[in-house]
């Protein structure tokens, strides 16, 4: 079995399985890289970091939206749902998550998921009305803290 | 940047494949019409940017640990 060597700044040498890999065809929007690894997942999987392959010091934190969202809906745009042609039921939705001190300075981004799908991901807009930049992962904590 | 004067109906070529049409002018709103190949994504820049923002915000992040949604 082929592996992949991250010599990650965050979390020291990761060892991935080459078909772990995840081509992103366009990338992250604004950040470079086309190959990522999903590592480090959280025991309850809520969390985890899609880490770049290309970039040993690049790695976001993810989160799997339902965990937090319970009616989180994902609304493509035809041209979106042409680009990644495949059975809903096989796609894993993940979300980017911007991290801070406390929990009530945890958000994520619901307005453009990350599709995974059969080694391809594909980072999307999001047309469903109701699916902020910026939501608040931990609205509980918000409100504790307002 | 290149500024071109288009009516309603008529198109702009990027390149060879992808085409933008002046589809309606209604006051100060423009209806366009973009066709790219299906490998380019096309965004509204305001969204492009915002995603962009909050992807860089992400991957600066300085906690190692991830809580859990239980704390919450």
């Amino acid at each position: 079995m082929s592996t992949v060597i991250i010599d990650s700044s965050r979390f020291g040498t990761l060892e991935i399985a080459s078909e772990d890999v995840i081509e992103f065809p366009n990338g992250l929007i604004g950040l470079g890289g086309s190959r990522y690894a999903l590592v480090g997942a959280t025991e309850d999987g809520a969390f985890s970091w899609l880490h770049s392959i290309d970039d040993p010091s690049l790695a976001l934190p993810v989160a799997n939206p339902w965990h937090f969202f319970g009616d989180y809906a994902v609304d493509l745009s035809d041209a979106d749902s042409a680009r990644i042609t495949e059975d809903p039921a096989n796609v894993a939705v993940y979300v980017t998550v911007r991290a801070g001190a406390e929990l009530a300075d945890f958000f994520a981004n619901l307005r453009a998921p990350i599709l995974v799908s059969e080694g391809r991901g594909h980072q999307v807009i999001n047309e469903a009305p109701e699916a902020p930049v910026r939501a608040p992962l931990f609205p509980a904590a918000v409100a504790a803290a307002a | 940047m290149l500024l071109i004067t288009r009516r309603v109906g008529e198109k702009i070529m990027i390149g060879d494949d992808v085409i933008v049409h002046v589809m309606e002018i209604v006051g100060n709103t423009v209806r366009i019409g973009v066709e790219a190949p299906r490998s380019t994504p096309v965004y509204r820049e305001e969204i492009w940017h915002a995603v962009r923002d909050e992807n860089r915000a992400a991957a600066d992040a300085a906690p190692i640990e991830l809580p859990s949604p239980a704390k919450a």
